[in-house]
């Protein structure tokens, strides 16, 4: 999408072939978007969609049950407040900021076309985070296949180093101004990187959600949710190591 | 809190001083939530990813099918790139004038875009074969728009953003064709 976005934009003609023509009124559009512009109904159309307190899992059975019965709202919530959970867990993978971008938005797509097919909805977000992953680890392989072959060319510019992209896609924690934080997050950086990936997205998650991220990723039940889990019994225990830092305040 | 004094000559066979199968505690909450935290500064979700989502999702549940961007005009020879253009006119540089063809099966949309006010895009179109059409102009974040084509298959909006966007274009029912969309663009 990128090259032609690219080849648009670089394209210009002096032809204006199809000259002005009388334009009819605009009409209320057919088609109704995600996004928060759509005109967000101000009664809801179920009356059922009051989710405060059910978990990010819930939210995601019922927006797939709702855009089943054709009604788009509770999916476009879903994806401002799951996208971020995808994001981190695409860049988790090592991909880059612009593949990763596209793996988000193609993990949705993947989701509307799969609606039909999903049969417990209450996997949705088990699905997401599947899906999203195999996406990623798809880019990551064709990243590095490409910078194998752009390797072999002789004639590399000074421009394009024949590097291999590096795996971490973290830049560096310049950002982090408090001492604290950065103590935190070297100490995250020491936790095996499956760890990181789980920490990170639990984070992000309501508890009820744990089992459903662990288990789309992969680590074994019950390491986390109702128990502290080892990984951050881990990190904790880096934590102490540091020295004393106050965290509940 | 008695957890937090525990040095390393107290952990544990496998070097934790703290037991995961205990329930968290109000530490781990904390330390969880400023992972969180530094994870969306140190990595932030980008800007507007959460509408190119939404309008993947959109086009996605359309269920149309998508039409072949088959022609864009090409550039002049000799002007390499907009540079030229662009350097005189500053930021508010206007929209080059460019023409698109896209097509599925039988059917044939030819778009051009010229620039409107505002620094905004004038998209005129045509379609072959002419009939009765309602064509849909989609963006991320924003409320789709709909114009129906003259009896030539002549459409047009006069004024719209720039940015990434889809046609929908919809035959009428006598046509027996469904509707079907095009790429997404640059406008």
């Amino acid at each position: 999408m990128g090259s032609i976005f690219r080849r648009l934009g670089t394209s210009r003609t002096a032809l204006d072939s199809v000259g002005p023509n009388p334009v009819r009124p605009v009409t209320a559009g057919a088609v109704h978007p995600l996004g928060d512009a759509m005109t967000r109904p101000t009664d809801s159309p179920t009356g059922v969609n009051d989710q405060t307190g059910a978990s990010l899992g819930d939210r995601a059975a019922f927006a797939l049950l709702e855009f089943r019965e054709g009604r788009q709202q509770a999916l476009g919530d879903l994806i401002r407040e799951a996208s971020p959970l995808l994001w981190h867990t695409v860049r988790a993978q090592g991909v880059a900021h612009q593949e990763a971008d596209d793996v988000v938005q193609h993990t949705w797509a993947a989701l509307v076309k799969h609606a039909h097919t999903i049969t417990e909805p209450h996997a949705v977000l088990k699905w997401l985070l599947v899906t999203a992953r195999r996406a990623a680890w798809e880019a990551v392989r064709k990243t590095r296949d490409d910078a194998k072959r752009r390797a072999e060319l002789p004639d590399d510019s000074p421009d394009h180093p024949a590097s291999l992209p590096s795996s971490d896609p973290l830049p560096d924690t310049q950002v982090l101004q408090e001492e604290r934080d950065q103590m935190l997050w070297n100490s995250f950086r020491q936790l095996p990187e499956r760890c990181q990936e789980l920490l990170r997205l639990v984070s992000l998650a309501d508890r009820p959600d744990y089992r459903a991220i662990s288990s789309a990723i992969g680590m074994p039940m019950g390491s986390i949710g109702s128990t502290r889990g080892r990984c951050l019994a881990k990190l904790r225990t880096i934590l102490d190591e540091q020295g004393d830092f106050s965290w509940t305040t | 809190m008695d957890d937090l004094t525990l040095g390393p000559d107290e952990l544990g066979p496998d070097g934790l001083g703290y037991d995961p199968d205990e329930a968290p505690d109000d530490v781990d909450v904390a330390v969880l939530a400023a992972v969180a935290r530094i994870a969306n500064l140190v990595d932030p979700v980008p800007a507007g990813l959460v509408e190119r989502a939404q309008f993947a999702a959109t086009l996605a549940s359309l269920e149309c099918e998508l039409m072949e961007l088959s022609y864009i005009e090409a550039p002049l020879t000799g002007v390499r790139g907009s540079d030229s253009l662009s350097g005189m006119a500053g930021d508010a540089a206007p929209v080059e004038a460019r023409t698109i063809t896209f097509t599925h099966d039988t059917l044939t949309v030819m778009i051009s875009l010229s620039g409107a006010d505002g620094g905004r895009v004038r998209v005129d179109g045509w379609a072959a074969p002419s009939g009765a059409l309602t064509v849909e102009l989609l963006r991320p974040g924003a409320e789709a728009l709909s114009v129906e084509s003259d009896e030539d298959g002549r459409f047009a909006f006069e004024s719209v953003d720039r940015g990434p966007a889809s046609l929908v274009v919809r035959r009428s029912e006598a046509e027996g064709a469904g509707a079907v969309s095009t790429p997404v663009i640059e406008l």
